[in-house]
């Protein structure tokens, strides 16, 4: 159970994560949906410990992750698999390599920094790329695949890690309509047959409703909306997403009219 | 248009202030030219009579002989003997700077104190060239290709450390944060992410560099560290211009042939990822 307490990270006196607090329970599928710039990367990164809070906690089950340093903190990037928006693979290196790389926190560091692996360790990897329909890839360079091939790669590299919790970042938003369903259905596969946690961030309201059991909204760096998505009505989703059309209208125009004054009101509403 | 013009004045502006001030800037280098060639007596007709006496050095090159067969052999074999310094130099500076180079990079070596040291040593190294460290190998080991070697090794681990540590710098960022999310080290992303990723630039550096190599390997030949220089200054001396103008070609076609060899080497590490990769 993934448990985050207050957890609020700024940059420079900006808030880009604010206060959010919420609880996820082992085998949950939660899409974080919100426009751009809602906070929604930064706080996936910050469960990872890709970033660091500025305030608050991450704890998952017993362990305070935000207090891990060293070795400790690499073995929870090994239990908490990440998938990049730009999939984040070494693109001169082979596919293999690239999917290897899940195992890297397990394996003694000589034999992996000679690129050594086991037979063990290669069959998983190839058994994970096969089942994404890639092992026979697996000799080519990253570098060379489409981007729909590229993330179902990166894909195989979290699944080796043998996660406990899946993390994605926009993982289909590089990616053409057909790619993004084969990514999404790997995505709930992990999550319905592995029974891993996946928590993922979509731009797009109807994928995330199709794919999760749970939305979790985010705007101006807070949690608005946390709900089945069923609950989801017209006037929640038009103030997560509206917003985007008025901050495009508030910058576009040099007329006085004070936008983000206006909207103020309505986004504390939904916030508490 | 007008319109549009009252609405974005500052790009309708003819002479504008930056255009001013770039106009004054190639003013004022222009006056420092003249007036250091004034100093260094351009105008004072020596250039004029000089000129002469050059087209009368070049008759006296033509045509291009060695001299004997004897001459001819002695000059190929120091010839291979400049090229394999430039390479061994090259290479074992390469080797030596790669180290120092990742101490360098800032996305590779978090302590500021270890980057500080790092930086500043290849300053110094490179602040002293390659005739300087000649002479100064010369003294260590005496003369001979070895010195010479020596000399393009050290001249060139300032250059390469330099380079290479700026390669490192601009690398991608998401590979390493992609072996980083998984729980692996910080060696394991230099490993994997990092340097794979850089070595096509350093090795197209490294090949850049071996070229201009030979040709600095027949200057430091000159002061006696092995290789085609010290021919080449014997028949200056003596002024055996026939002969100088023969190893000047021999050179120049050494040189060309390395080139070419090297910029195919270098487009297809670079190009093949240019083709394929956005």
């Amino acid at each position: 159970m993934l448990r985050l307490e207050g957890v609020t990270k700024s940059f420079g006196g900006k808030h880009a994560v604010d206060g959010v607090s919420l609880v996820v329970p082992a085998g949950q599928m939660v899409g974080v949906i919100g426009r751009s710039g809602a906070g929604k990367s930064t706080l996936l990164r910050m469960i990872n410990r890709l970033g660091d809070p500025t305030s608050g906690r991450i704890l998952f089950g017993d362990t305070d992750v935000t207090a891990l340093r060293g070795r400790p903190l690499r073995a929870w990037r090994a239990r908490c698999a990440m998938i990049f928006q730009q999939f984040n693979l070494a693109g001169r290196l082979d596919v293999l390599t690239n999917v290897m790389m899940g195992r890297a926190f397990h394996m003694p560091a000589t034999r992996a920094l000679l690129k050594m692996w086991s037979d063990d360790e290669k069959a998983q990897a190839l058994s994970a790329l096969e089942s994404l329909d890639m092992a026979r890839m697996a000799g080519q360079r990253a570098e060379t695949l489409s981007g729909g091939q590229q993330q179902r790669v990166a894909i195989a590299r979290a699944l080796i890690q043998q996660p406990d919790i899946v993390l994605a970042d926009e993982p289909i938003a590089s990616l053409d309509p057909r790619n993004t369903k084969v990514v999404m259905d790997a995505l709930q596969h992990i999550n319905r047959h592995l029974g891993i946690t996946v928590m993922c961030n979509l731009h797009s309201l109807d994928l995330a409703r199709g794919y999760c059991d749970r939305l979790i909204g985010m705007a101006g760096g807070r949690v608005v909306f946390d709900d089945v998505p069923a609950a989801l009505t017209e006037a929640t989703a038009r103030e997560l997403y509206g917003l985007e059309a008025g901050e495009v209208m508030g910058h576009g125009v040099p007329s006085p009219v004070s936008l983000p004054a206006g909207l103020q009101p309505g986004f504390a509403a939904a916030g508490s | 248009m007008d319109a549009v013009r009252a609405r974005y004045p500052e790009h309708f502006t003819r002479w504008s202030r930056q255009r001013l001030m770039m106009a004054g800037i190639a003013a004022a280098l222009f006056a420092l030219l003249l007036f250091g060639m004034g100093e260094l007596g351009f105008f004072d007709g020596t250039l004029l009579t000089g000129m002469g006496r050059l087209f009368e050095i070049a008759g006296l090159m033509l045509p291009p002989d060695p001299g004997s067969w004897a001459h001819a052999r002695a000059y190929g074999m120091a010839l291979i003997e400049t090229v394999a310094i430039a390479l061994l130099g090259t290479l074992s500076a390469a080797v030596l700077a790669l180290p120092v180079g990742l101490l360098a990079a800032r996305n590779v070596t978090a302590q500021r104190v270890v980057r500080f040291f790092a930086r500043r040593s290849l300053d110094t190294i490179r602040s002293v060239d390659i005739l300087i460290w000649a002479l100064i190998w010369i003294n260590v080991v005496g003369l001979g290709p070895f010195a010479g070697a020596l000399a393009i090794m050290t001249a060139d681990i300032g250059s390469f450390g330099k380079l290479f540590s700026e390669a490192i710098e601009a690398a991608d960022r998401k590979p390493v944060e992609g072996i980083a999310s998984t729980g692996g080290s910080h060696l394991m992303g230099i490993r994997f992410g990092v340097l794979p990723e850089v070595f096509p630039v350093l090795a197209s550096q490294v090949l850049y560099y071996f070229e201009s190599n030979t040709r600095s390997a027949t200057i430091i030949g000159i002061v006696g560290a092995g290789g085609i220089g010290l021919h080449l200054a014997e028949a200056i001396r003596t002024l055996e211009l026939q002969q100088t103008s023969f190893i000047i070609l021999m050179i120049l076609v050494t040189v060309a042939a390395i080139d070419v060899v090297s910029s195919q080497l270098r487009f297809a590490m670079i190009g093949r990822r240019a083709g394929i990769g956005k």
